[in-house]
């Protein structure tokens, strides 16, 4: 979706955007949901923050990721709401490699997810170091962190190849899922987001 | 009360070519009740959402000609100051609930919060907006839990609210079943005699011809005729334009009675059952003469 | 229609307080044991918290959201008391598994710190409507489009859960698998996830369109239908809050000068 006639760091959304940020957010919790019914072992609950930022920019992408922490964090799990920092991230470099094409073609769509996953460990460790000591929750990553603390590794080292673990291979899909889906959507949907737009005289 | 002038509108969506309102002008008088009609794809929709301001500033896109609501330019203002004047309702009654309100009385306040109407006047005008359409009863409800014909009823109603001089319905009925359409058709009716400028697109054309004092018949984004609907409901070449006439005219048609004095076919039932009447009166008179 | 909110109206003091004071609250709760340096703080805001929610006759609701976190809390537990760098004293052996006693009273601390922050959440979310809290932001001066995008969330989420189940169905019916192995349940996400965003994003253009017409961009000021929620001991609780927080930091001062 790169475009220039978008301005990249746009405060101002367009009321779409605005509508598209709760749309996001549920479709955050029902990639969420479809993961555990089918019991795959990956996250997917960050399609929806991913979408808006490729479709509306890294600040709509950043206010997504924000939204939906916070929202999680007031209904169901309060911790939930420090990790808005993670999702914020993902948000804004999703956006910015949206903007510079990095989602135009399968590779570089692979690209973009291996980098977002990078930032989500970059910013999640210290904050699983801070709130639980640098575990995750997750049974494959802890069982990692477990062996590497056992074998001497600093405990940051093992927070970060913990939270690898479990974040690489899930941005990764959920690049992959956002790619097949805006590559599907028709223009009339896509172009709603731009707020650069002007009208064009027909006198 | 507000008169609308169409000025030589055209207008092309985001990257398309196609016109999808190709150079189009009319007048319309305060109070005035138009009907829309034409193939799917002929520009009622667009027509539609341009008188709302929404084509262009919606959209964007390019634009063409002018449109003036009593003294505003459409495309010179914005859509949060033309919503005051001119209100719109949609077809799918499940995308105008916004979503961020828990009862029907604070969703019909939505738009009333967004002017900054103060408190008293904002429940006066919710109070009376819900009596209008009859979903009193339902303002303590969650808007989801309605029927389709009740949330489009409450749709229209928080329109209303908003006390706009010219009120906008892009095919009201289409989703509905048939108990829902109606319910919205007897709205329709309660808001055909409240004085306001009356735009309706509706497929259904004996409501069309029961209600319009006009018709604007549009083709490929032009507008092919504009007339009352004894005069556009008469042509015959309304099958070129993908627009059938009402059931009874169609009959009429076929048996080529047309109303007394005139060289029109009726289009309401009234004057349907005044053509057979004459028709049959006839008839007795030739089989005793 | 079920909200995602965990909110219920029972009338005690808690539900006539003001958002603001339950806000600051959790602020207190966090910066305090940070400001004083100790975790008998954080322990002293629990057993307040525990108090206000026994007395707010919400304490069961908080049972979800404990055991959602209580898991991992178990987990960290083990782990750190088994693994941690530095675990030199033996404090609980089973069989070959020996727990440490710097790991265990690592993993003490944590848990304390995450009890308090579980807690103090409560407080304010088992007590407060929502739509009541974002409203006071607008109040204050925050964007009514953005108090419009958190509070649609917690209707939004619901009816998408709602269609969840039809296109399961749907699915299903069209012959697609959800069961089997690891392949044959990545290949079903796609088909079960295009729908919902296809209809969302339809959903989300003419709804926009429906906001607009509601003056939705509109610059003037708003007004509001429902009063503001706010209490005359809001300001009370409001001050004192803010003194335990100075209270906290002079003792953390008082406690370097005596060092």
């Amino acid at each position: 979706m790169s475009n220039t006639t978008r301005k990249l760091w746009t405060l101002k959304f367009n009321t779409a955007t605005w509508v598209l940020i709760p749309a996001a957010i549920g479709i955050n919790y029902l990639g969420k949901l479809f993961a555990g019914v089918l019991k795959l072992p990956l996250w997917l609950d960050s399609i929806g923050t991913c979408l808006a930022a490729v479709l509306a920019g890294p600040i709509a992408g950043a206010i997504c990721g924000a939204v939906n922490n916070i929202i999680y964090g007031l209904t169901m799990d309060p911790i939930s709401t420090i990790y808005a920092l993670t999702n914020i991230a993902i948000g804004l470099v999703v956006g910015i490699l949206a903007y510079k094409g990095f989602m135009d073609k399968f590779g570089k769509c692979i690209l973009t997810g291996i980098i977002a996953g990078c930032v989500a460990v970059l910013v999640s460790t210290p904050l699983n170091m801070i709130f639980w000591g640098g575990t995750t929750g997750n049974v494959w990553g802890d069982a990692a962190y477990a062996w590497s603390i056992a074998h001497n590794m600093p405990a940051l080292l093992a927070s970060g190849i913990d939270e690898i673990i479990v974040d690489l291979p899930d941005k990764i899909a959920v690049m992959l899922i956002v790619f097949a889906i805006t590559k599907s959507l028709p223009k009339s949907l896509t172009a709603l987001y731009r707020s650069g737009d002007t009208v064009e005289s027909l006198d | 009360m507000a008169g609308i002038i169409v000025k030589n509108i055209k207008y092309k969506y985001p990257a398309t070519d196609r016109l999808a309102l190709d150079d189009i002008s009319f007048t319309v008088e305060p109070g005035e009740f138009i009907g829309i009609i034409g193939r799917n794809g002929s520009g009622k929709s667009t027509l539609c959402q341009a008188i709302a301001g929404l084509v262009p500033n919606f959209y964007k896109g390019a634009y063409g000609g002018s449109i003036l609501v009593d003294d505003l330019v459409v495309k010179d203002t914005e859509i949060s100051d033309l919503c005051k004047r001119v209100g719109i309702v949609f077809q799918n009654p499940f995308n105008q609930v916004t979503g961020s309100k828990m009862t029907v009385y604070e969703e019909i306040a939505f738009g009333l919060e967004n002017l900054g109407i103060p408190k008293p006047e904002m429940i006066q005008r919710i109070d009376d907006a819900m009596e209008l359409l009859d979903i009193s009863r339902f303002k303590d409800r969650n808007p989801f839990d309605l029927s389709g014909g009740q949330m489009q009823r409450m749709a229209i109603a928080s329109i209303i609210a908003m006390k706009p001089d010219v009120m906008i319905l892009d095919e009201p009925t289409s989703q509905l079943d048939p108990q829902g359409r109606e319910e919205v058709f007897q709205a329709v009716h309660k808001l055909s005699q409240q004085g306001i400028t009356i735009f309706m697109v509706e497929h259904n054309m004996e409501k069309i011809a029961e209600y319009s004092s006009r018709v604007i018949l549009l083709d490929d984004g032009k507008l092919v005729a504009l007339d009352t609907p004894g005069k556009i409901f008469s042509r015959m070449d309304l099958p070129e334009y993908g627009v059938t006439e009402p059931a009874f005219t169609t009959i009429c048609k076929g048996l080529h009675l047309k109303c007394k004095n005139t060289d029109e076919y009726p289009v309401t039932l009234k004057e349907a059952e005044e053509v057979f009447r004459v028709y049959q009166s006839q008839k007795e008179e030739n089989r005793n003469g | 229609m079920k909200s995602i909110s965990l909110y219920e109206e029972k009338g005690s003091m808690l539900n006539r307080l003001g958002p603001e004071s339950k806000i600051l609250y959790i602020i207190a709760a966090l910066l305090s044991p940070m400001l004083a340096g100790t975790k008998w703080v954080g322990f002293g805001f629990i057993i307040c918290s525990v108090i206000l929610l026994v007395q707010s006759r919400v304490i069961k609701k908080t049972i979800p959201i404990l055991g959602v976190s209580g898991f991992i809390l178990l987990t960290v537990v083990i782990i750190q008391g088994l693994f941690r760098e530095g675990n030199v004293t033996p404090v609980l052996s089973l069989g070959k598994v020996i727990f440490y006693q710097e790991g265990l009273l690592f993993a003490w601390g944590i848990v304390i710190n995450v009890l308090n922050i579980l807690l103090c959440f409560c407080v304010l979310i088992l007590t407060t409507k929502p739509s009541d809290m974002v409203e006071n932001f607008v109040r204050h001066g925050f964007s009514p489009r953005l108090g419009y995008a958190v509070i649609s969330v917690f209707q939004i989420i619901p009816q998408m859960t709602e269609t969840m189940a039809t296109i399961t169905d749907a699915q299903r019916s069209r012959g697609m698998e959800t069961e089997g192995n690891l392949m044959v349940r990545i290949k079903a996400f796609i088909p079960l996830i295009s729908p919902v965003v296809m209809s969302s994003l339809i959903n989300t253009k003419e709804r926009a369109l429906a906001l607009e017409v509601r003056g939705f961009n509109a610059t003037n000021k708003k007004t509001f239908l429902n009063d503001q929620k706010r209490n005359a001991a809001d300001r009370y609780i409001e001050w004192s809050l803010i003194v335990v927080m100075i209270l906290a930091l002079v003792w953390r001062i008082l406690k370097w000068q005596v060092l």
